[in-house]
Parts: C-alpha cells; structure tokens; sequence
C-alpha cells in the first residue's frame, strides 16, 4: 500500500481542481465586480477630451474596459456552470465575516486617527485590536506588545532614519 | 573580460564597512521577516523598501539585495518547518521538506536548502554578471514595437502560467493593469479613473498595492477562516549535512541550477515553473524513487537551488530590459525607479559602478547567508513559535508603516484597506494575485511603448509586426495562449483513451 501516497504537485495546480462552492460564488462576485469596473472604465474613457496627439489617452483605456467586461463575464458564465456540482468548502468558524468587518472598521479609524493623535498611539492600538480580533486570548500582554512594536518602531524610523512619521499633540 | 574589471570595481564598491554593514542588515532583516509564516520574498521586499528610502542609491540597493535574497532563504526555512509556503515557488520544497522534517531530518532539509541556494545563487550570479551586458547591448537595438511585443509575451504567459487557469490569470492581470491607470496620463495630463480624488492624481504606489494584495488579504483571510493551529517541526541537531546527504544532493544542486537559470531570464513569467520542472526531473532520476513523498532529499536540493537560480535569472530581463516577470521582481522595479534608476538597456552605460556593486553585493549577500543560515537556523526556527494573532497584528502595524511612507496620506490607507478586501476576494475566488502586481508595473510602461509605436508610425499598427523579433514574439503570445487550450484537448484525450482501454 506504500505507493497510494504518490504526490503529483504539477497536476495539482492544473486546471482539473474541483472548486468547493464557496470558491465558485467568490469568483461570480469577482466577475460581477469587474463588470461593474469595465463600465467604470469606459464611461471614464469616453469623456476623456480629444487631443492633437496621434494616440489618444482613451486608447488603451478602451480595450482594457472591454477585456475587464469580457473577463467578468466569462468568470459568471463558468461560475453559473460549475455552482451545481460544487461540493461545500470546509467548515468556517462563525463570526468570520464580522471580524473581517470589525478589522476593516479598525483600520478606517486608523487612517483617520493617525494624524489626530500621532503614530505611536494609533499604532499601538491597531496592533492590539487586530491581535485580538485574531484570537489573542488575553488583551493586556497585546497592548504592551502593540506598545513596544510601535515605540521601538517610531525611536528606528522617525529619529534613526528620518522618516517623518505623524505627531500627536504629545509629541510622539 | 571587461565585465571581470568592472565586477572587481563593483566588489571594491561592495566591500567598503559601510555597505558590508547594510549588506548584513538587509539579509538579517530580509530572513527575520521571510521566515514568518505567509510573507513572501515580494511582500518582505515591499514591506521592508520603506526602510531603504532614505539610504543613499548604493547603500539602499546592497541593503535591499540581501533583504530579496535573505527573503528566499527565509521562506524555505518557513516551508520546511511549518508546511505554509509564503508562495507558489516554495511550495515543492515544503512538500518534500516538511515529509523529510516530520521523520526528524529537518536539519538536513534545512542544510540542503541552504547550501543548495548558496551554490544555485553563486552560479546564477556568475551567470548574470556575463550575459546581462551582452543581452543589454543587444537590447539597445530594441525599439517601440520590440518592447510592446515582449510585454505582450508577459502578459499572457504571466496571467497563463501564475494560476490555475487562463480566465483567472487574465483577471488577475486586468485587475492590475486597470489599478495603473488611475492617475495622471504621462504624455497628455488628463486625469483617468481619478473620480475627482486629487490623492489619486499621482497614481496607486506599487507598494500599497503589493502590501494590500499580499498582506491584508493574508490578514483578512485569517480572520474569516479562524488561524488554526500548526505544528511546527522541531530542530534537534545544528544544520550539517551528512556525507551521504552531500552527495546525494549536490547533483541535484547543479540540475536545479541548470533548469532554474535559463528558465528565469526568459522574458515570460514565473519562478514556479523550474521548481516545478526540476522536482520531477529529480524524481526521474534518483536512485531512491521509494522515498519520494516521504522527504527525499533530491527532492528539497533541487528546487530549492532552481527556484534560487530562477531569482537570479529573473534579474536579467529586469536589469537589462526593464522587464519585471515575477511579483518579486515587480517591486525590485519600483524600487529602482525609487532611488531614480530605470532598468533597462541604458542602465549599465549610464549607472554602471551602481549596477556593479548591486551584482557585487548580491555575491556578499549569498556568503552571508550561508554563514548566517546554517548556525543560526535554530534561531529562525524559534521565530515561527511566535503566535499567529502576533505575526499577522505586527505585518498590520508594518503593512500601514510601508503605505504611509510611500504615499503619506489618509487617503492611501483608504485605498490599501479596500484593495485589501479585493485580495482577500481574489483569494476566496482562487485568483492568483502575482498578475496583478506584474500587470501594475508593467502596464503604464506597454502603454508609453505602445503610443510611442504608433506616433512613429503615424497610427498604422503596422509598425507593430514589422522586424523579425516582433514578429517571433508575436508568434509566441500566440503559442502561448493556445498552450492551456491544447492541455486540456490532450488531457480530455488521453483520459478517453484510458477509459476506452479500461472497457
């Protein structure tokens, strides 16, 4: 029985892989996603004036929305003829998608906190937030190690390197 | 032997304390953060440019060679130990090194990659040093139509041999090429995909793009799959090879170098590809076919030292071109246009000592790491106990430091959280993301060669098929396009004639 475990790593990244339901409906949200994109494109093309050049800025912009339009649907075509034979994916702990939205809410109040109170601050609290979001099982060993991170980080790159990194109304 | 000169120059130019200092930096630096778990060689890279911004052009390009470099060794240590290849390159070498680490021999995986590398990236390096010039002259006859047809070439054979399908690598790519158009249009001002942004007028930095697709989508991913538990192997004994490993191994070194080499200075995509190759070229040829799947040593020494060789020789179309075929190679781009260099046949006449130095240091780094690897593997080996929540946490912090650098704006983080919820999309959907990156860098670039083609032309695409090399070029986007289609029409065939022979 020693010979079942043969291992064929070429065929494996080959086109034959069964997809789990789940990678089907991502991939038709992506094609969706680029449909909507390829309008994007080509209205933006469209209004872009005439110029004297012999090659215009549209002219790549053009193709390129209408390849994205192609592609996306190709992706929802194949989705549509594959979602009935796909089996279901592995199990996902509950709560995925809400961390995945409590992160993202994170990483906004990050971008627009920053320059209020400084990197130091905001960064250390980015680090704890997002270890706990990803399991950490105590907080406060997460916020000392967000504290140190962020310190060691602004001492090495703001004053060792001079790379200006945000203030806070404190000084760091 | 007027290149042997000048790398001499370059050597002096490397060997200086200073630089050896930042030689040594970049391959700690470059290990430390390529051995965590999911960070690839183009992520450590992108992660860690920032750092290197506000070094002098030399310092910055010797630190950021042994970064790259240390990268790769980094990751290998990461497959073996802990079975998580940071990317599809390194996904042999945990195959059959994790097997070989689980049965207790994961010093000699690690010895054997290691060496393995050093003397795959010795022989690249030598090889770089001789054919980049000679192909660089060469390519200065290269004109518009030359550079639109090559880039076409990389297109398709990026998006076909990066993922597991055509349609997937072709969005992958188009997700790319439509991120490089936002911005300012170089050669008529106008503004395109900017939405009335002013932030975006300058264009989405290849960085932020990198880090989001690479390191958000990681993050994200772990947050919507649970991070799990693995197991990493543990190392025992200091990282020797034994007689009997050498020479099993060293064999499959110079294989691997042979395949790896040639295959990345090819101007098509793709460090996987040699991998690939030289793992069943070792399972042909081995003397010990029964340990194949279980941790054979030829299989951990040979794509080990291709994808090693392949890295090397990804920077010849890089350096002489200006042609990026790998993610990787995509970031060490922007990184040169960074420090104010272009890649591309003018580099070696007009920043020569520069580039001689950077090939210089990529040796001194290879030393390095070898010196560096073998007695402190334990050391590496200590970082993956780290726990996951940690690692992703501090590639957060590190991820929002590398896109405030390169852009400065709350903007840009904005940008980078969204295009981190695409990767994370892109990856639930099976879509590699490699394209995209090569699809980003290269894309600005075949539109400025395409638009100069056809101002010289005066608009008749004509100019575009019209010397020899176009048109051999054109011949292999063909070829490779219709590459997919004809596997899947033998495969169908050859499982009939199976099914026909098993009635």
């Amino acid at each position: 029985m020693s010979g079942v475990t043969e291992v064929k790593p070429v065929e494996h990244t080959g086109e034959g892989e069964q997809e789990d339901r789940r990678t089907v409906l991502a991939s038709a949200v992506f094609g969706g996603l680029m449909l909507v994109a390829a309008v994007l494109v080509v209205v933006d093309a469209v209004r872009l004036p005439e110029t004297s050049a012999v090659v215009g800025p549209a002219a790549v912009p053009l193709p390129i929305g209408v390849l994205l339009g192609a592609v996306g649907a190709g992706l929802l075509v194949r989705a549509r003829t594959r979602l009935g034979e796909a089996p279901a994916g592995p199990e996902r702990p509950t709560h995925g998608g809400l961390r995945v939205c409590g992160m993202v809410a994170t990483l906004v109040a990050f971008a627009l906190l920053l320059p209020v109170v400084g990197y130091v601050v905001s960064s250390a609290a980015l680090f704890a937030v997002a270890a706990i979001l990803l399991g950490a099982p105590r907080a406060t060993p997460m916020i000392a190690s967000g504290w140190t991170l962020a310190a060691v980080i602004f001492l090495v790159f703001d004053r060792l390197i001079g790379l200006t990194l945000p203030t806070g109304p404190w000084g760091f | 032997m007027d290149q042997f000169g000048l790398l001499l120059d370059g050597f002096a130019g490397a060997l200086t304390p200073g630089h050896l200092l930042w030689a040594l930096v970049g391959v700690t630096i470059g290990t430390a953060v390529g051995v965590l778990p999911g960070i690839g060689p183009a992520l450590t890279v992108a992660m860690l440019l920032p750092i290197t911004f506000r070094l002098d052009p030399a310092s910055a390009l010797i630190m950021f060679a042994g970064i790259y470099y240390g990268g790769m060794y980094g990751g290998s240590t990461t497959s073996i130990l802990l079975n998580t290849p940071g990317e599809s390159a390194s996904m042999i070498s945990a195959l059959e090194g994790n097997k070989m680490a689980r049965a207790g021999r994961a010093a000699a995986a690690l010895a054997t990659a290691a060496i393995g590398s050093f003397v795959a990236g010795t022989i690249g390096t030598v090889a770089l040093t001789f054919i980049a010039p000679a192909l660089s002259g060469f390519a200065t006859s290269f004109g518009p139509p030359e550079y639109v047809a090559l880039m076409a070439v990389s297109f398709v054979t990026v998006s076909a041999l990066l993922g597991p399908s055509l349609l997937k690598g072709a969005a992958s790519l188009l997700v790319g090429l439509t991120v490089g158009l936002v911005g300012i249009d170089s050669q008529t001002g106008q503004p395109r995909l900017v939405f009335g942004i002013d932030s975006l007028l300058d264009g989405i930095d290849v960085v932020i793009v990198v880090v989001a697709l690479f390191a958000l989508s990681e993050a994200f991913q772990h947050l919507l799959a649970g991070t799990g538990h693995s197991t990493v192997q543990p190392l025992r004994e200091r990282a020797i090879l034994s007689k009997e490993d050498l020479r099993r191994s060293w064999p499959s070194w110079l294989r691997g170098t042979a395949l790896g080499f040639p295959i990345g200075s090819l101007p098509a995509g793709g460090a996987e590809v040699p991998t690939f190759l030289s793992y069943s070229m070792e399972k042909r040829f081995t003397k010990h076919p029964e340990e194949f799947g279980k941790g054979a040593i030829e299989g951990v020494a040979g794509p080990e030292a291709a994808n090693n060789a392949a890295a090397a020789g990804v920077l010849v179309p890089l350096l002489t071109i200006g042609l990026p075929t790998s993610a990787t190679a995509a970031v060490i781009l922007t990184a040169f246009q960074s420090y104010g260099l272009q890649p591309g046949p003018q580099l070696f006449s007009e920043s020569g000592p520069l580039v001689w130095t950077l090939i210089a240091s990529l040796y001194v780094g290879n030393v390095m790491l070898l010196v560096l690897n073998l007695p402190l593997a334990r050391l590496w080996a200590k970082l993956l106990t780290i726990p996951s929540y940690g690692i992703y946490a501090g590639v957060l912090v590190f991820a929002t430091l590398g896109t405030y650098a390169a852009g400065g704006t709350t903007v840009d983080l904005l940008v980078l959280c969204a295009l981190g919820l695409l990767g994370l999309l892109m990856r639930e959907a099976g879509i590699p993301v490699a394209p995209a990156i090569v699809g980003l860098i290269l894309g600005p670039l075949a539109e400025q060669q395409l638009r100069r083609a056809l101002t010289l032309s005066e608009g008749d695409p004509s100019i575009l098929v019209s010397g020899p090399i176009t048109i051999v070029l054109w011949i292999v986007v063909v070829l490779a396009l219709l590459a997919p289609v004809a596997r899947r029409w033998f495969r169908s065939r050859r499982r009939a004639a199976t099914a026909d022979s098993a009635r």
